[in-house]
């Protein structure tokens, strides 16, 4: 797994204080109240939160058009700075949609200071290991053959001459 | 060969948008260059040079016979990947949006305790 290039980045600004906009994700009275997408809820009584280095977060995500699915989410955190920073391994289980397995994805959100008391999040996730595998076929077999365009500088900058962005 | 550098590779490969939308386009149906022409404003050529790109780096196949060659999404691994990087993102946009309108209730419902305080305070 690649341990340094987050493969989804979302940078967005709130109007609201870099303390509220924290307390937003680390009281779980306040993520039951936006987390998810419309429809999702989270049971009260199944939050808990340990927010600190080591600690955890945990809550089920339940759905008023699917009530068979209950997902169980634990994100173990890594790394808290308070007001500042939450990084964590997200566990995301428990009776998911029919063909989506359990997975891991990593996470990062960074609580910044923006203009105007305002703050600006930044949020980084990681794919599961099990996308991203090379031991994956497919992905070898991609490999192999970008492995070997990328041996053979002549063909790329030929590429190169007129096309504007392979940025290696 | 470490699969990190070369997975960085791969999303390196993606970096450009028009490429991205060429795989995007073609994860709904196969099509020629042509096709796509017409979908994208830029030239002919320029989409023939993407999608060699494309190719070479196995993401999609091209048909060998007759004369329109179509170009198929080949990488179904990475296919799964783009889905779930759309899902987590789409995932992200609705939650931060119900995120700002929580902010704004919980500054609102803030400001009018306050304002009551005040209020209350005001015989003194």
């Amino acid at each position: 797994m690649n341990a340094d290039t987050p493969q989804l980045v979302i940078s967005r600004l709130f109007d609201a204080p870099r303390e509220l906009v924290y307390r937003a994700f680390t009281d779980p009275d306040h993520l039951a109240a936006w987390w998810g997408p419309t429809g999702n809820s989270l049971p009260r009584d199944e939050i808990e939160f340990d927010v600190r280095p080591g600690g955890f977060q945990r809550w089920t995500e339940v759905n008023e058009a699917s009530p068979d699915l209950r997902v169980h989410v634990h994100v173990a955190l890594t790394d808290v700075t308070d007001g500042e920073l939450l990084e964590g391994l997200m566990h995301v289980g428990g009776r998911l949609q029919e063909g989506i397995e359990p997975f891991r994805t990593r996470l990062r959100v960074e609580f910044h200071d923006a203009s105007e008391g305002r703050t600006r999040l930044e949020i980084r996730q990681w794919l599961p290991e099990h996308l991203t595998h090379p031991s994956n076929e497919g992905w070898r077999q991609a490999f192999t053959k970008l492995d070997a365009a990328l041996a053979n500088p002549r063909i790329l900058a030929a590429d190169h001459r007129k096309a504007d962005a392979w940025q290696s | 060969m470490a699969g990190t550098d070369q997975l960085s590779a791969v999303f390196s490969a993606l970096a450009d948008p028009t490429r991205r939308a060429i795989l995007a386009e073609l994860a709904e149906r196969d099509a020629t260059v042509t096709d796509l022409t017409a979908s994208f404003s830029i030239s002919m050529p320029a989409v023939s040079r993407h999608l060699k790109v494309l190719e070479r780096a196995a993401l999609i196949s091209r048909s060998r016979s007759g004369k329109w060659r179509e170009s198929r999404l080949e990488a179904a691994p990475l296919r799964e990947a783009a889905d779930w990087i759309e899902h987590y993102r789409r995932f992200w946009d609705s939650s931060l949006t119900r995120l700002d309108a929580h902010l704004a209730a919980v500054q609102a419902a803030g400001q009018a305790t306050d304002q009551m305080a005040d209020d209350t305070r005001e015989p003194e």
